[in-house]
């Protein structure tokens, strides 16, 4: 009898230890579910702000904004923002950042791409956890020192210092002469360590990608630029293929930009010769710019489709071309090109 | 019955109301977050609406220009205007603007003075339909700038955003 009522003890133990077992695992897999859920909704609204802060501030021309985020890792990459696992895809993406900000404040900057009308705005993105290292001593070294923004954490030098490691987690040494292997790097040792040599001027010119191995800046290759902005670009964009991508996106945008200016262009021809007005102030022969400008925005049409060296001088030597055309239009009273 | 079976029955009558109760809990809570779902998705939308309004206004391929120093806002120029009309309806690039306005049509239509005779008054420069879905529409009112006059205009730049 007492071991029969031993034995209903027993059960009645196991069945409550059963019972209260499912529903403690019912719990924390709700618990552990909705964990999962706030912290890929968290990511999400990170992107979700990225992507207003991409619309917002590439609409709007020079300008330089400070953001506050939570605190969170966005990776860039070619066409494409990730946070956490959350990634958003884009077809053009005209943002020159580097591969990783870090931290709970983005600093936003824009310029417009004139070549020599506006085809787009840049974007530019970073932290203030990451230093820019400026070395040179002439005018344009300062000029691209000036163009960064003031809450940027940015230093100037004439030649290489002996830098003192400040826990950057990221480090980029834009260099204007050729003082790149005169860099002391054993004072980094735990930062992402890259750097940019510039060799040209505010117009176009070269610049070669460096990255730090075992203390050492070695050469990831040259590419070119057009325009200060698209150099900037360059400061901000800390491996060759994050800036190439962009400017590969800045050149479409250039191409369809230039289509527009050509129609115009072309249209323009059309409706000056039609034009009762400009005929009877006899203005038609001195508007005689607008040949030459279509024939230049041919060119520049036709140089956009492909971003390297070749391509950039003869865009720069077109927009010479036209910037004259169009100062030409400007003294004549006739309507601009651009 | 034994005393002990009564005890088990009891047991799980408890735990059955128990469960019942946690699934009437979370039928409710499903029907707060689907309700937090569809307003957020209605606000989504929105915000996508107005982004899209925001990048045709500010599309260099229509914005006025005056030689690069000074660039006028809320202007489109109407020589842009009707080379674009015909260019971003391209089929090569399409996807190209596709990746800007998504699935939306943006019209501008000049409204004052009123076009009579062969003159277009309204230009659709980029449409792409979804077809049973809801769409917001967003009108901004424009300066239309005809560069051979000199001359400005009064338009309405619409733009009609539908849903995913």
């Amino acid at each position: 009898m007492l071991k029969k009522r031993g034995m209903e003890i027993q059960f009645n133990w196991i069945f409550v230890l059963v019972a209260g077992a499912a529903i403690l695992l019912f719990f924390t897999s709700l618990v552990v579910k909705q964990r999962g859920v706030s912290e890929t909704s968290a990511k999400a609204t990170v992107l979700k702000s990225m992507e207003a802060i991409i619309i917002g501030t590439s609409v709007s021309t020079d300008t330089i904004k400070t953001i506050n985020m939570p605190n969170s890792n966005i990776e860039i990459g070619c066409n494409r923002v990730s946070v956490g696992g959350i990634s958003r895809q884009y077809q053009n993406l005209i943002l020159f950042a580097p591969g990783l900000i870090k931290g709970n404040k983005l600093i936003a900057q824009t310029l417009p791409f004139n070549v020599p009308y506006k085809a787009t705005n840049l974007l530019f993105m970073t932290n203030p956890q990451v230093r820019y290292i400026i070395i040179g001593s002439n005018d344009f070294a300062r000029d691209v020192y000036g163009s960064l923004p003031s809450n940027l954490k940015k230093e100037i030098y004439l030649s290489p210092p002996a830098i003192k490691n400040e826990n950057n987690y990221k480090i980029r040494f834009i260099v204007f002469d050729n003082s790149v292997n005169n860099i002391d790097l054993k004072s980094f040792p735990d930062s992402d360590v890259t750097a940019l040599r510039i060799i040209g001027n505010k117009e176009k010119g070269t610049i070669e990608f460096y990255q730090e191995n075992e203390n050492r800046l070695l050469s990831q290759g040259q590419l070119p630029y057009i325009t200060k902005s698209a150099l900037i670009g360059a400061v901000y964009s800390d491996t060759k293929d994050l800036y190439e991508c962009s400017m590969k996106n800045v050149f479409s945008r250039l191409r369809l930009t230039t289509d527009i200016y050509r129609g115009r262009t072309d249209k323009m021809i059309e409706e000056i010769g039609r034009s009762e007005e400009m005929r009877r102030s006899n203005r038609q022969a001195q508007c005689n710019q607008y040949s030459t400008a279509s024939r230049e925005l041919t060119k520049i049409s036709a140089a956009s489709s492909v971003f390297n060296n070749e391509n950039i001088n003869k865009i720069s030597e077109a927009a010479e071309i036209l910037i004259n055309a169009n100062d030409d239009a400007k003294k004549n009273s006739c309507p601009l090109i651009y | 019955m034994k005393k002990s079976q009564i005890q088990i029955g009891e047991t799980i009558a408890v735990l059955f109301v128990f469960f019942i109760l946690v699934a009437v809990g979370f039928i409710f809570y499903a029907m707060v977050i689907k309700g937090n779902i569809g307003s957020e998705q209605d606000e989504a939308s929105q915000l996508r609406a107005i982004g899209i309004a925001q990048r045709a206004m500010f599309l260099p391929e229509l914005q006025c220009s005056k030689d690069v120093i000074t660039e006028e806002t809320d202007c489109i120029d109407i020589l842009k205007l009707k080379t674009a009309e015909v260019l971003m309806k391209q089929r090569q690039n399409e996807i190209y603007y596709y990746d800007m306005f998504e699935f939306s049509e943006i019209n501008i239509t000049q409204i004052y003075p009123q076009i009579t005779g062969l003159d277009k008054s309204q230009w659709t420069i980029y449409s792409r339909k979804r077809q049973n879905s809801p769409k917001f529409i967003t009108n901004i009112p424009v300066s239309l700038y005809d560069s051979i006059t000199k001359t400005y205009r009064f338009g309405i730049l619409s733009v009609e955003t539908f849903s995913k």
